[in-house]
């Protein structure tokens, strides 16, 4: 199962004292103890966001790793073999262009869909969620601008949706002038993917709503998507956490 | 985005000047003072803007800071182009440095570094900006890069990755203090058809047009090499004259009798608790 999941913003980066997201995306790998790996590239893999993801995914919960592409000099393992390993691939914000160039240089594009299609759940929020997709909306270099991303999902994408209209604006000049239909996240909103389409959409804010946005006879429409809120005690995560195993039996080793 | 240059904001290939530093940082020490006069005279201007390009590293805080903390005392503009990080105004990129005096480019990983300017077209400014004889200067990745090629291990083992090429030849820094990267280099340059440049920690190569013109050394650097195939197979390394650059500061064997008497009263004063440390 190819599973992605953007967010418009949040998880540890944004909402530090708030780990709903990043316990749903944990939870999606079914993993009891998953393995995650986080790519801060976008951020030009800054010390201090490493450090705060090791704070946020701690040893109890999860094994977590990053992979520096500024520092492989450092590192003597291969980036393909750890990434494939992986339960849960997280990538952080920054900047996308940066982001795309430097995957790019080290092949890590390629081997990021190979962990896609082996079922690994594929996750970020910012650059890290609009990498993901065919286009997308940035304005980390000042006025709002199209950009391209990786094209695993066909769709165009724009995070922090509701807290930065300009956005809006450019998103929707952008379908008049041809962009494929768009999804969009405020923050603390997340859309969960499986294959090309939308599989559900969950919020770790109350009020935060993501939206399918397009051209339908020359005129922009948006569709607010129904959003569960994981806060609420009463919803049950489409995709449980296993029971812990039973203790297995002894076996007999036969030589 | 790039409009066709006019002809007359060119300088001639002999005044573009790029400075390949070995390995080189914004601290005190006397060495790298010493390289970051040197490099801020090349500029000539009577307050030169210098801009900081810390792609290759991710544009970490600490090296900006550093830079701006050597330089601030000097008599010229400072900026810094983070490609990573949100600046609080945008900056249109290309008029920014093609008003600059000096650019410099910090180390880090050399893949990156072209890998994001290709992605932000910084590349085609990079150009521009040595076309108008503005003087790029630059360590490790940010030496390496103006090359034909560069010895990297932004990939992990040391080998040879494709620079911007407005200079001819292979570089690789860090030239003694890294073994693999100057095996990596003298097996290059054995297969003939490029020069190769081998730059120490604290030494550097003026490069006007296509040829080196200079070579400098801080004075705790070692040397600069050419090397090039010796026609049997291998290579050969031939150690460039170098220039040494004058101390910024006094060394201590020069220092005045008084001041030394003066530090050593102070020193055994300090021992005793009877002076204050001011």
């Amino acid at each position: 199962m190819r599973q992605i999941v953007s967010f418009g913003g949040g998880g540890f980066s944004m909402e530090s004292g708030n780990p709903l997201l990043d316990e749903f995306v944990l939870d999606l790998t079914g993993e009891p103890r998953p393995k995650v790996c986080f790519l801060p590239s976008a951020s030009g893999d800054a010390d201090h966001y490493l450090v705060r993801f090791y704070r946020h995914f701690p040893a109890s919960r999860c094994e977590p790793s990053h992979v520096s592409l500024f520092r492989r000099e450092r590192a003597p393992v291969e980036p393909r073999e750890h990434l494939l390993s992986q339960d849960l691939i997280y990538v952080g914000g920054g900047s996308v262009t940066s982001l795309l160039g430097v995957w790019r240089a080290h092949g890590i594009d390629r081997i990021l869909r190979e962990c896609w299609e082996a079922g690994a759940v594929l996750c970020g929020l910012s650059a890290g969620s609009l990498c993901w997709f065919a286009e997308g909306i940035s304005t980390f270099h000042g006025p709002a601008e199209r950009i391209e991303g990786l094209g695993f999902l066909p769709w165009t994408n724009t995070v922090h949706y509701s807290s930065e209209p300009d956005r809006r604006a450019a998103l929707f000049d952008g379908l008049r002038a041809g962009m494929s239909p768009a999804y969009a996240a405020d923050d603390g909103a997340a859309l969960h993917f499986v294959g090309d389409d939308v599989a559900q959409v969950v919020a770790s804010r109350p009020s935060a709503r993501a939206y399918r946005v397009e051209l339908r006879h020359g005129h922009v429409v948006t569709t607010q998507l129904a959003t569960r809120y994981l806060g609420d005690e009463a919803c049950v995560p489409l995709v449980r956490r296993p029971e812990p195993a039973e203790p297995p039996e002894p076996v007999l080793v036969s030589a | 985005m790039s409009e066709p240059e006019p002809a007359g904001s060119q300088v001639p290939l002999r005044s573009r000047t790029i400075l390949a530093l070995g390995g080189h940082e914004f601290t005190r020490k006397r060495g790298n003072e010493a390289i970051r006069d040197y490099m801020l005279a090349l500029a000539d201007a009577v307050e030169p803007r210098v801009c900081l390009l810390p792609t290759a590293s991710g544009d970490p805080a600490e090296q900006i800071a550093a830079f701006r903390s050597s330089l601030g005392r000097s008599p010229c503009r400072l900026s810094h182009v983070s490609l990573f990080r949100l600046e609080t105004e945008s900056v249109d990129l290309e008029r920014h440095l093609l008003a600059q005096d000096l650019i410099y480019v910090g180390g880090g990983s050399m893949l990156n570094l072209l890998a994001i300017w290709r992605a932000h077209g910084i590349d085609r400014v990079l150009r521009r900006c040595w076309e108008r004889g503005i003087v790029l200067a630059g360590q490790s990745a940010g030496a390496m890069c103006w090359f034909e090629g560069g010895v990297t291990r932004s990939a992990g083992p040391a080998r040879v990755v494709e620079g911007l090429g407005f200079v001819p030849g292979i570089l690789s820094v860090h030239y003694h203090r890294d073994d693999d990267r100057r095996r990596a280099l003298i097996a290059r340059a054995a297969e003939g058809g490029q020069r190769g440049y081998g730059i120490d920690d604290g030494a550097g190569i003026l490069i006007q047009g296509a040829d080196a013109v200079a070579a400098v050394r801080a004075p705790d650097g070692a040397g600069s090499w050419i090397v090039a195939a010796d026609g049997a197979g291998g290579a050969a390394e031939t150690e460039l004259d170098s220039i040494p650059l004058p101390s910024p500061r006094l060394a201590i064997d020069e220092l005045p009798d008084e001041v030394l008497e003066l530090r050593e009263l102070r020193r055994v004063a300090a021992r005793r608790g009877a002076w204050s440390r001011r």
